[in-house]
């Protein structure tokens, strides 16, 4: 037996960097990074020749173990780790299979992952050093798949491991309110990672959703461990399963982008649909309504809609409602402007905008402009149809966001 | 058929400071090794290892001499056997981890009697 799953080695990582740390101590955060690096190496050198371990995470356990234990003992840090660690570990140590429990590891990772949301650790720092120790991705990685340089990448880890090095909690010992403050921001992390991956307009459709790929693991340990069971949780696994059910008819063979109404909806994944379905179905257990429920129920009507020309948007229009409500936004007014116009027609989509005070970000970005282009054209206002066209083909940020505007906002 | 031995050899300069591999590229040469075992797996005898500290004996006590240290020069060994020696440089000039930049790998006859 030779073969490992699919980004073995990467989540292994990730599961290896928090059960160290959590034994040995988030202030050896880096000499455990180092341990995990070394003990994956020795498997690649390792198995090829022999075969795999029988627990091979148990195998890998025990060489990053032994690596940072012995490291340590070699520094002059030898008298604080043995008073922070107890016992060291002999070299040839049995596998012990009570350290691999699942729900311990589940344990160790959402430790981990609340670290790194952290309040004192600047959101987008939170992002990248989630991206390092949880998903196992390495700097290059990371700049390639956050478009940030190398140099922007190693500032950001740094700030966030040198606050990571202080931080010691069991996610047991959270206090109720301490765990309040705490999930949304977890919750909003993995948001976060999985927009990443959705709007990035990365060439390689494997990097795009390799990312949504990682926020929908990490949500799920969330979601089926105790403390982030919740609501609110079900209707984010909702959202992005629902989401990367339509990915792959959402984008052309080199990063394209296609149009809701232009996909083609047999592509759409309906596995994924399922999935979505039922998380959602999960989410309305309780009294709890989040932004995640109304962008869940907003995805799933799209979902479950046979055509564009079918779907229920009376529905969208409620649920962007409540969304402005729940996560107050332009953004989400001029969403709800759109669907408004495909229910109720071009001219009921203009009015509702023009009660808008958009901030300037929006009223100056090529969607707000797009959006006006598009029902100025189909209300008949020809020049200024013509003048938004013009002005959010200027300010549309990507080759690939041109592209489809100049074939959505075209002529009459 | 004759049996080869495959050492390694680093040729130091130009292999300052090689990037580690992240996690994905580990995987990434996990699979090219197994394929490449796959494909070879009649030829591959032994398949070595790295080598480790070691020490030379000596009929008689000397000093310490001007020998090189082995490891310097040969990273790890490993045996094929192949019908030629040309077939078994193929053979070890496809191993991902043999060659790669500062790495290449030597191959020699192994006589036997008979």
């Amino acid at each position: 037996m030779t073969d490992l799953a699919d980004h073995f080695f990467r989540h292994e990582y990730g599961r290896l960097v928090a059960m160290l740390s959590r034994r040995i101590g988030m202030h050896y955060l880096e000499a455990v990074e180092d341990a995990v690096q070394f003990a994956l190496a020795a498997a690649v050198e390792t198995w090829p020749r022999v075969s795999v371990p029988d627990n091979p995470s148990a195998w890998l356990f025990r060489v990053a173990h032994n690596r940072v234990a012995g490291e340590l003992r070699r520094s002059a840090r030898r008298v604080e780790l043995a008073t922070l660690h107890g016992a060291e570990a002999e070299p040839d140590q049995p596998d012990q299979p009570h350290t691999f429990l699942a729900g311990d590891v589940r344990d160790d990772l959402l430790r981990m992952l609340f670290a790194c949301c952290d309040d004192a650790i600047p959101a987008p720092s939170q992002l990248v050093v989630a991206l390092k120790v949880l998903c196992g991705f390495d700097v290059r990685e990371i700049s390639e798949r956050l478009f940030l340089s190398e140099a922007n990448v190693y500032k950001r880890l740094g700030r966030a491991r040198s606050r990571l090095r202080e931080v010691e909690f069991e996610l047991a010992d959270l206090t109720s309110t301490e765990l309040a403050s705490r999930l949304p921001a977890v919750q909003s992390i993995l948001y976060v990672l999985f927009t990443e991956g959705y709007l990035s307009s990365h060439a390689d459709g494997a990097i795009r959703r390799e990312l949504c790929d990682e926020a929908m693991r990490l949500s799920l340990e969330l979601a089926e461990h105790p403390i982030g069971a919740v609501p609110e949780t079900f209707a984010l696994l909702a959202l992005m399963h629902l989401h990367a059910a339509r990915m792959p008819a959402r984008q052309d063979g080199s990063g394209g982008l296609i149009l809701l109404e232009e996909q083609d909806r047999a592509l759409w994944d309906s596995r994924e649909i399922q999935i979505g379905l039922e998380w959602l179905a999960r989410s309305a257990e309780g009294e709890t309504f989040s932004r995640y429920h109304a962008e869940a129920g907003i995805a799933a009507e799209h979902c479950l809609a046979p055509a564009f020309a079918e779907t229920r948007w009376e529905r969208i229009v409620e649920c962007y409602a409540l969304l402005e409500q729940l996560a107050p936004s332009g953004l989400h007014g001029l969403n709800r402007a759109v669907a408004l116009a495909e229910w109720k027609g071009p001219r009921a989509g203009l009015a509702l905008l023009d009660g808008l005070a958009p901030p300037s970000w929006l009223e100056g970005s090529y969607l707000w402009a797009a959006v006006l282009a598009d029902l100025h054209r189909r209300a008949g206002n020809v020049g200024l149809a013509e003048q938004y066209r013009a002005i959010a083909l200027a300010a549309a940020p990507s080759s690939a966001i041109r592209a489809a505007l100049e074939r959505r906002l075209r002529g009459p | 058929m004759p049996r080869y031995l495959c050492l390694q050899r680093s040729f130091g300069a130009g292999t300052e400071a090689a990037e580690k591999p992240s996690p994905a590229q580990m995987q990434a040469m996990y699979a090219k090794f197994n394929e490449w075992r796959e494909k070879f797996q009649n030829n591959l005898v032994d398949l070595g290892g790295r080598l480790g500290a070691g020490r030379v004996a000596l009929p008689e006590p000397r000093p310490d001499g001007p020998f090189v240290e082995v490891k310097e020069l040969i990273g790890g060994y490993m045996i094929v056997s192949a019908s030629s020696l040309d077939e078994a440089v193929r053979v070890a000039g496809e191993c991902p981890g043999l060659m790669r930049p500062g790495s290449g790998v030597e191959v020699i006859e192994i006589h036997t009697p008979g």
